[in-house]
Parts: C-alpha cells; structure tokens; sequence
C-alpha cells in the first residue's frame, strides 16, 4: 500500500488523538514520582509518594484483585451457560433475556447501587461485607461476558459439532463442556478480560455501595485525589496503572487476534 | 428428547436469571416505588420534566451524550478504519494507547482533563508560550465534553475495528473503477456497511454518557448533568425519594435509546462488545 | 526500611487470599488528611487498642448515609460540621452521649444531651499559594476578590453541596453586612465574583491549591496551616478584613450502632488531653483550649486578626441552609 497524502493526514489524526488520550496519563506518572509537582520535575524524583500510597490504600488494592477475581468466577458461572443458551434458542424469549440483560449497562450505577442499598441495605453483615459490592460488580459486567460468548457462538454453527458429538453418543455435559465451551473460548476468555478490567476501575456503583472497610482501589484513588496532595494521587494512579496495563494490552491483543480469526470465516 | 433438552436448557438460565431478578429487578422496582412515595407523592416523576431545574439537568445530560456520541464515532470512525487497515512501525503501540483509558474510573478522568486544560494545564501553557494567553476550559462544557470523549473513544474503537475487518475491499474497488470519488466510497460503500457496528457501539456510548458520574464531579461546571444532580438530591437533603425518580427516569430513557437502537441495527450482537 | 516492607507487601500479595479482619468501630467521615485524622487513628489503635479504618465522606454525605443505613447502622461514630451535625440530630441517627470533659464544653457548640459535641474548630479565610499568584498581591479583603487582577484565581467549595461552601457563604454574608436571615449581601458577592471567573469544586480541593491550580481558595485555617508546615508549600492564611466566622467541628454517636462501647471509648479518647493535643498539633483549635501549647499558637496568624472572626448562632445557621441554598441555585448558578 502506497504511502499516499490520505494516509499521512489519517496517521497524524490518529497521533493526535492518542495524544490527546496519552500526554495526561504521562504527566500523571511522572507526577507521582515527582517529589513537589507544582515546582515540577527539577524539585527532584521520589518513590516517597508510592510509599505514603502503600501506607494509605494497600488494603484497597489487595480487596480490588481479590472482587474481580470474584467477579470473573460468578460471571462465568452465570454467564456461559446463559449465552449458550440464548444462541441455541434464538426467538421471543432469548430476545427478552436479552434486553434484560442490558439494563443494568443503561441505568446509571449511582441508581443501581441506590436501589441495591434501599432494597438490601438492612441486612447489616451483608452490607458491610465485600459481597455487597461484589454484587454490583457482578450485575454491572455480567451482560458483557454473555455477549462475549454469544458473540463468538452466534458466528458459527456450533449445533453441527453438537449433533456430531451426540451421533457418537456423547451425553449433553460432556458436549456442553467437550465440545462448546472449548470451541468458544476465544469469546470467554474476552469475555474474562472486559470482566475483570471493568471490575477492577469499577466506580459508580462502587462508591455509593462501599463502607470504610470495603474500599476498593477507584474509590480510594478518587479519594486522594481530592483530599491529599496531586502526586499522591498519581502516584496511586500509577499502581493501578501497573495493574491494567498488562490486562488491557492483552485485552486488545486477544480481542484482534479472535477477530481476525471470525473476520476470515 | 427436545423437552429434556428444554428443561435442561431452562436450567442453565436459571441462576442468571435469579440473580438478576433478586439482585436487579427487585431493587429496581423498589427504586421506582420509593421515588412515589416521597413528599411530592407519584407527581415526583412529573417533577422532572416540571421542575426548572431538573428539566435543564435531563437536557443538558441528553444533548451532552448526544453530542459525544456523535463525535466519537466520527473520531473512532477515521482512527479505527486507518488503523485496522495500515501497517506500520508503532501500529500496536497505537492500539494500545487509544485503549488505555478503557478502565479509569470517571474521577481520573477529570484530573486528566484539569491536567490538559486547567489552569495549570498543559494546553494553557502551550497558548501561553504562543503568546495568545493561557487556554483554560477545563471547567466549561468543553472540558465535560472533553472528558466524556476521553472514556468513549476507547470504548467505540475496538468495535469499529473488528468491523472494518470485515468490510469487503471487492465492493470498494468496484465503486471506484465505477468513477466514485473517495468521498462517495465512503458515504456509500464503508458506512452502510460499518453501520450495525456505528449503531451498537453508538449506543453503548450514548449509555455510558447518560449514566457518567466521576467525570462531571471533579469538573463540578456550572451546568449540571441529571447523575450529578441525583448525587445532589441523595447527598444533600437525603432526599432519597426525588432522588430515586429522577434515576428512574434517567434509566429508562437510557434504555429506550438502546431498545431502538437494537431494533434498528437488528437482532444479532455486535462482535466485539 | 519503609520501600523494604513495600516489597515485601508486592511479593507476599499473591498469597494474600480473602478481605481483611473486621474493625473494631466504624467512624464516617475521618479522612487521613483532614484534620489529620490519620495520625489519631493510629494514635487510637496504639493506645486503644481499637482499629477504626479511615473514611473520605464528606459532611453531606455522611448524614444522608446515616439516613440511608437508619434500620440498621454500619457507622459507630460521625464526624460532621457543626450544622450537619444539628440536621443529623434532627434526623434522629444520634444516640446521646456525654463524654469526659463534656462540662467543658461552652453551651452554644453542643447538644444538651449530647447528641453531637464539638471537639475542634477551624476559622474560614483565604487558603492562598502564593507562588501560584505569580507577582499579584496577597489580597487582604474579601472585597479584594472583585477586582480584575484576581481573574481565574479564585476557588471556592459549593455553598450548596459541602460544608465548608456553606461556611463561607454565612462568612461572606455576615462579613459583608448581613445576617444570618437576610442573605441578599452575600448572593450579591457571588454574582459579583462570578465575572472573575471562579472554580466552584464540590469536593475538598486541597490538592488543587497545592498544584497551583487554585491559588486562592475558601478554607479553613488548618488545611492552610497543614499545606504550610506539614507540605512544605509558600502559603499563606489571611483573616479577610471585613471579618469571618469560626466553624466548630462535631462528633456523634451513631443511634444503635454495631460496636457502641468502642465508640464511646474513642469518642472519649478525643476528648482527653492526649486526643486534643493531636488536634492541636494540626492546627486545629481544641475545644479544651489548655491543650493548646504556646509554639503551635505561633504558627497560626496573630490573636489580632483572630478577632474579627465571630463566633454566631449555628442552630440559626443550620435553620437558614435552605433558605440559602433556594437562592443560591436561583440567582449564582
């Protein structure tokens, strides 16, 4: 493909919008090993504001890892099945499932975790343990996994390779779990990514949903970012950096390679 | 042989479906029945589109998500095409740059945006070195808008690149050896054909804008949106009751905006998510 | 020593499994830096023996979380500016509770029974970095803030959303010639002000001050005094000319909370010469004022200009929020 005027307008207009998306993300790093940011980076680098960070918020993040881990092993539970089931059967009932299970993407999470509060929020254990908030999770990143395997279900026939099976005699768990889910994996493991992504910079419903003992990492980072000073805030930001970047990075990975391998078929 | 695959079918839904209604549909229509019973009675509902105040808010929020919606997927469009389509030095690096943003949550955002166009920001500086003074709208709406842009970029593109993947160059070629200008190929060949995925991931941004909370907090502009008006409402006066109608309005016309983009852009999903 | 535990931390992390223990008592609104919280919670885990995690409500949301958990209560103790505080009673989440020293206490800054209690006070005035004016004068008034040469330098918390907005609105007002029913100088002030251009944060924006991003700001003299001494910045707290208010900070115990014994024994921990003394030692004004030691008294302006800070009727100023609030929204916004 030739290198033509189109094609240096469209590059520049892409590095401009990563730019616009990445120069603050820069600034934010070196912010938090800046020892004065106001004074800027010839007040010299530290690591003093990643301790103070360790010192305040490590809780946080262990509790962050520990619910999306949570959260991916519900949504996996619930959602496999549920997308195998919507692809096998598709009509007026699956549609409604469907819709169903894109509302808690439309309503606000300050709404949804009002309304788990109101509803739930008089059981005291539960409210003031991780669950609540691993509830929330599960509801908000749950329409994401079944569309991630439904997607990848619904752009194959995999009933051929069912019927197949079961004309050699293979009971329905061992097609279910020797034949689909492998041949959907790609979608799951997508699936898994956006999951746990999604929980782990979930805020929302977070905020409103937590108590002081069940803070997770967005709603800490969110914290120091008002009250405390600008580069212990990046410098928090920085840690949940660490932890998403590898996440996304195979996130956008996995997600062009499964598409490359659907786009072909 | 079918009903026992039937039931067993209806069985693996089951627990999504518990779940969901215990945990959602339940809480929800307990949401609907508090914003009834407030001082203002069932009129709360009436109140919003009757209240000045509200009234703002809910169109403020709506032309917001419009108009971002709108523009990413203008700016997703350029990008996502020309890179599904373009190989070249740094193309992964890109990729995953123009994804990054996917996770951070709404108050990071708006420190970005202060960090960009505040008054110590990164633009004013650059204004100010060019001697037309010091560019600050962190804090108008062209911050918030800004801000809403830098979460749904990221979101939109992946969806128009596995589209683009899938665009058949044949068509392309044929409109042009018809003599269509490269405006016309793309007008009439590439959008109809990215459209379900322009109308999926359109919505799902139109979605994410409605209900955005974090953003518009730490911007705090002189124009409220409806999410940070519920915060208000719940926050201030505990008036949970006002609060409750207005999120259940809020949500329903979210959701009315996704039913018909569905029923526009057909039944299937869109691929990437 | 301290980068050896965090690796240490990083490294043992993927063998951490589970959430961590229980607390021994749930406090609202004790965030690590405001009013330096932090450094008495760990005051309260060493001489207590009590583990209380640390909390980042604001006032607001703290009460509308009590009202929320009113069937059955996650906080022990609040922590509240002194009209949400009074709300908060009315609101019926208070338990009564007298602690040590509660006799100390002047009669206008407590609940007769003890519903709410203020442990420390602060005084509103300009919280100014004064690098981040770059060459301007460090203004004296609040009349100062009008003119142009403050454009786009100028911060304040929302008057309708956060204590301390609010707090500075009734400064302002009174300062300026009103009183607590007559609002019409205040609201004047804010349309006036509105032509410089201000940044109207609904959250703590301590760190905005610091950034340079808000080199003036609405605040308390500790926050101003914690910048100061504790973050090394070039700032300066200034007791505006035409007079200001000090604003009591209170704590109550939550009504049928889990851990009521804990709570009253950190409730009466803050009260006790050890607990004050923290206060002080961030630049708080310890409702016991014996707790005060003559160097940190240097640090704070001279007793001079403390003088034109007026201590009013805060039931009158809590009755008055909404009244302020409606007027607000109607004529600034």
């Amino acid at each position: 493909m030739g290198r033509t005027r189109n094609f240096y307008l469209q590059l520049g207009f892409t590095l401009l919008v990563c730019a616009f998306l990445i120069l603050p993300v820069l600034m934010s790093i070196v912010a938090g090993f800046t020892e004065n940011f106001f004074i800027g980076v010839k007040s010299g680098l530290t690591l003093r504001w990643i301790v103070v960070v360790w010192d305040l918020y490590a809780p946080t993040i262990f509790r962050s890892m520990y619910i999306a881990l949570a959260t991916l092993a519900v949504t996996l539970v619930l959602g496999v099945p549920t997308a195998y089931v919507l692809a096998k059967r598709p009509g007026l009932v699956t549609r409604l499932i469907e819709e169903f299970l894109v509302l808690p993407v439309a309503i606000p999470g300050l709404a949804i975790a009002l309304a788990l509060i109101l509803t739930y929020g008089g059981f005291r254990d539960f409210r003031t343990s991780w669950m609540f908030i691993l509830v929330g999770h599960v509801l908000y990143t749950l329409p994401f996994m079944v569309r991630s395997v439904l997607a990848v279900l619904s752009s194959f026939d995999f009933r051929i390779l069912e019927e197949s099976a079961a004309s050699l005699g293979a009971g329905f768990c061992r097609r279910f779990l020797g034949i689909v889910v492998p041949n959907a994996r790609s979608g799951i493991v997508a699936g898994s990514l956006t999951v746990v992504t999604l929980s782990i910079g979930e805020f929302n419903l977070t905020w409103m949903l937590h108590t002081p003992e069940t803070m997770t990492l967005p709603v800490g980072l969110a914290d120091s970012y008002a009250s405390m000073r600008l580069e212990i805030g990046s410098a928090y930001t920085l840690v949940f950096f660490v932890m998403i970047i590898p996440l996304l990075i195979a996130l956008q990975r996995y997600g062009t390679q499964r598409i490359k391998k659907l786009g072909r078929a | 042989m079918r009903r026992r695959e039937n039931r067993t079918l209806f069985l693996m839904v089951v627990p999504a479906i518990s779940v969901g209604a215990a945990f959602f549909l339940l809480p929800l229509a307990r949401l609907a029945v508090v914003g009834a019973t407030g001082p203002l009675g069932p009129q709360a509902y009436l109140a919003v589109v009757t209240t000045p105040q509200y009234l703002e808010a809910l169109l403020s929020t709506v032309v917001l998500s419009v108009a971002v919606t709108a523009t990413t997927l203008v700016i997703a469009g350029i990008a996502g095409v020309f890179l599904e389509r373009n190989r070249f030095l740094g193309r992964e690096a890109l990729l995953s740059m123009l994804t990054l943003p996917l996770a951070f949550p709404g108050v990071v955002i708006g420190f970005m945006v202060i960090m960009l166009a505040g008054r110590t920001g990164l633009i004013g500086e650059l204004t100010a070195l060019l001697g037309v003074g010091r560019l600050v709208f962190a804090y108008s709406m062209a911050g918030l808008f800004a801000g809403y842009l830098y979460f749904s970029i990221p979101r939109v593109i992946l969806t128009i690149m596995a589209a683009a993947e899938k665009l058949d160059p044949a068509l392309e070629e044929a409109a042009k050896s018809l003599g269509a200008g490269p405006w016309r190929v793309v007008r009439d060949v590439i959008l109809p054909a990215l459209a379900p995925a322009l109308i999926a991931s359109g919505a799902i941004c139109f979605a994410t804008s409605m209900g955005a909370f974090g953003t518009a907090f730490t911007l705090a502009t002189d124009i409220k949106v409806l999410p940070i008006v519920i915060y208000t409402e719940f926050t201030l006066l505990a008036n949970i009751a006002m609060a409750a109608a207005l999120s259940i309005v809020l949500g329903v016309i979210t959701w009315a905006t996704l039913a018909a983009s569905r029923a526009v852009a057909g039944a299937t999903a869109a691929a990437a998510g | 020593m301290r980068m050896k535990s965090v690796i240490a931390g990083i490294a043992a992390s993927f063998a951490f499994a589970g959430p961590a223990a229980a607390a021994d008592a749930i406090c609202y609104n004790c965030p690590p830096e405001w009013a330096d919280w932090g450094t008495m919670l760990k005051a309260i885990k060493a001489d207590l023996g009590l583990d209380v995690p640390h909390d980042n409500k604001n006032s607001g949301q703290t009460l509308s979380t009590l009202i929320a958990d009113k069937a059955n209560p996650v906080a022990d103790i609040a922590y509240f500016g002194v009209t949400f505080g009074i709300k908060a009673r009315e609101a019926g989440v208070l338990a009564p509770y007298q602690p040590k020293y509660f006799n100390e206490i002047p009669a206008g800054l407590k609940a007769a029974d003890g519903s709410w209690f203020t442990i420390h006070y602060g005084t509103i005035g300009f919280f100014i970095n004064v690098d981040a004016l770059r060459g301007v004068p460090v203004p004296k008034a609040w009349k100062d803030l009008l003119r142009p040469e403050y454009r786009g330098l100028v911060g304040y918390l929302d008057p309708t959303s956060a204590a301390v907005g609010y707090a500075g609105a009734t400064a302002i007002n009174l300062a300026l010639g009103g009183t607590l029913d007559n609002w019409r100088p205040g609201i004047d002030y804010y349309k006036a002000l509105k032509k410089n251009r201000p940044i109207v944060p609904l959250q703590t924006a301590y760190a905005r001050v610091l950034s340079g991003e808000i080199p003036i700001m609405f605040d308390y003299d500790f926050n101003t005094l914690r910048a100061k001494y504790k973050d090394k910045c070039n700032c300066v707290f200034v007791i505006p000319q035409e007079g200001t208010i000090a604003l009591p900070y209170v704590m109550g115990l939550v009504k049928n909370g889990p851990h009521p014994e804990n709570a009253k024994k950190v409730l009466d921990y803050l009260m006790s010469d050890k607990g004050q003394a923290i206060w002080a030692n961030a630049y708080l004004r310890p409702i016991r004022a014996a707790a005060m030691t003559p160097e940190i008294a240097a640090k704070f302006p001279p007793a001079e200009e403390y003088k034109r800070a007026q201590v009013i009727d805060y039931a009158k100023m809590e009755a008055g929020q909404n009244a302020f609030r409606d007027l607000y929204q109607k004529e600034v916004r």
